[in-house]
């Protein structure tokens, strides 16, 4: 096993890196994640056209998954609609369990290593939580109720 | 010490390791390195032989049955209570009451002996550095009853400030709980130096043992407190094994908090007479096995002698201390000059867990996170440390291979 199946050059490349961060002016949702055990702690920005996702950008203090996680979403969400993100964060959910590769999913699977690390799915999924507690109108969400 | 011990004979790891059959195995191909035994300890062959002893040849329920398997179960089990009486330098063996551990232990003491005696406008006082099962026990009987909880300081070295204390040792004080050692920092705490003073104000003491017996030979009677808690599994032993130690006379005044099995004297629909302590707050059938294992970790401890470990384990301190301090924008948290080798640490720009997992892959063990320590945390500003624990069974090698392992890893998340 290499030293850094989890942490390959992709997953590193958004971590030092990331897309999709900072402040988005004129946001029209936002939400915060926190994972207190872990320690992560994301606020999400976003601003929808109607239902289409116009922008999303993420602040906050997170592990190399989370971040790395969370710019790729970032990719993967813009122009998309609001409804679709849930789909999209379920296939997310289930490649990383299973382990198997989903075309669609493009650079997020670089992450489906967390198969085999049960315990830090939860940071993966923490940026797909709180954009998805955002566009529900939610304040504040975590993955840590998740069971492992 | 009251322990077999000799200080002249060198101490030989190798032959140390041999008794602890899972660190032989290997993690992700590489050697396994253990560096997480604040979390729990492994066990000695002769810990897992005596449970195993214990089911195939022994097994049978404690203080109730006349048959023979009975008098045997009951006898292993009780020398438990023996082993820790020994271990503590306890006056009495009636003054171990078993627990499943320190979280127990400290909340008997919180529901049967300070709930009953607190008011509004009571305090417990606890300090910086505890531990969450000496703090939300507390929370919880101050919610309860109207005291509060207040909290002494510590610096920025990770040292109790003494004075400070000692100045909030108010009349109102009714219970002071203080850790031995530090699960986080490996600070250990001046204890007879604080029972000193909460004697004289005549507020009892309890101290979180946990961290503590694995690596300090205890000796209760120079320490002066009246309260101390041991965790098994820390101790070499099972999980779900402990102990509280208490003076007699406090706890002949404390009223049972379990009912059940076991704790009573005579039982009926009218009303129920109580045991004597410890029995009494032993209610249900315990962990036999478990304290079977407890006894034989105890003995192999005090085998090897707590004095000749202590020094061992003050180089392998010495050792990964100077030899992380080489590394780049690495910061250790606890640098007082008396503590344990527990080592916690955070590397700029790498996070904890991120430390943590790539760690593994090398094949070494610690913990990342916040350590059940939420206010130590916030004290220093950080939301998760990476800690490394280490015990008597660990050697020089492993730090270097440690210490090469963060270095490969933080040039990896640089």
């Amino acid at each position: 096993m290499s030293a850094s199946t989890l942490y390959q050059q992709v997953v590193l490349d958004h971590y030092r890196h990331p897309r999709h961060r900072g402040a988005v002016d004129g946001f029209t949702h936002c939400a915060e994640g926190a994972n207190p055990l872990c320690g992560d702690r994301l606020r999400v920005e976003a601003t929808c056209d109607g239902h289409r996702i116009v922008k999303v950008g993420f602040a906050g203090e997170a592990c190399a998954i989370a971040t790395a996680s969370g710019s790729m979403l970032g990719d993967l969400v813009a122009n998309r609609s609001s409804s679709e993100v849930g789909a999209w964060a379920d296939r997310f959910s289930r490649m990383i369990e299973s382990g198997v590769a989903d075309d669609e999913l493009g650079e997020l699977n670089a992450m489906r290593e967390l198969q085999r690390y049960p315990g830090r799915r939860k940071c993966a999924l923490l940026p797909w939580a709180t954009l998805r507690a955002a566009l529900a109108g939610v304040d504040r969400t975590t993955t840590e109720s998740e069971s492992r | 010490m009251n322990a077999i011990q000799n200080p002249v004979e060198p101490f030989d790891v190798d032959s140390v390791r041999a008794d602890f059959p899972l660190l032989m195995r290997e993690v992700h191909d590489k050697a396994l390195v253990y560096f997480d035994n604040a979390n729990t300890s492994q066990k000695p062959a002769s810990v897992i032989e005596a449970v195993d002893h214990f089911y195939r040849q022994t097994n049978a329920n404690v203080a109730r049955a006349v048959h023979q398997l009975g008098e045997e179960a009951t006898a292993a089990y009780e020398s438990a209570r023996d082993r820790l009486a020994r271990l503590l330098n306890a006056s009495s063996r009636d003054e171990i009451v078993l627990t499943s551990g320190t979280t127990q232990a400290i909340n008997l003491v919180a529901y049967s002996y300070a709930m009953p005696r607190l008011k509004a406008g009571d305090e417990i006082l606890i300090t910086t550095m505890e531990h969450h099962a000496n703090i939300v026990p507390w929370q919880l009987v101050c919610e309860r009853t109207g005291a509060t909880l207040k909290v002494a300081p510590i610096n920025e070295r990770g040292e109790l400030i003494v004075e400070r204390f000692v100045d909030m040792l108010t009349p109102s004080v009714k219970l002071a709980g203080v850790t031995h050692v530090s699960n986080v920092l490996g600070t250990i705490n001046p204890i007879a130096q604080l029972a000193r003073e909460t004697r004289r104000r005549g507020i009892p003491l309890l101290v979180d043992g946990s961290q503590a017996t694995p690596h300090l030979p205890v000796d209760l009677r120079a320490l002066g407190c009246d309260f101390y808690t041991v965790t098994g599994h820390k101790l070499f032993g099972p999980t779900g094994t402990g102990a509280l130690w208490a003076r007699k006379e406090i706890l002949r005044d404390m009223p049972p908090l379990f009912g059940g099995g076991e704790m009573i004297r005579e039982v009926s629909f009218e009303g129920t007479t109580f045991a004597d302590p410890p029995h009494r707050f032993e209610a249900g059938t315990p962990n036999i096995a478990g304290f079977v294992g407890l006894a034989a970790a105890i003995d192999y401890v005090q085998g090897l002698g707590h004095a000749r470990l202590r020094a061992y384990e003050q180089e392998l301190l010495v050792h990964a201390t100077q030899a992380l301090k080489t590394i780049p924008g690495l910061r250790i948290f606890g640098e007082a000059p008396d503590k344990v080798p527990v080592i916690s640490f955070l590397i700029d720009g790498a996070h904890a867990h991120d430390l943590a997992t790539l760690l593994d892959h090398e094949g070494v063990a610690v913990r990342s996170g916040h350590h059940c320590a939420h206010p130590l945390m916030k004290f220093f500003g950080v939301p998760a440390t990476v800690r490394a624990s280490l015990a008597f069974y660990n050697t020089h090698d492993e730090i270097e291979r440690f210490v090469a392992a963060i270095d490969k890893v933080r040039k990896l998340l640089g």
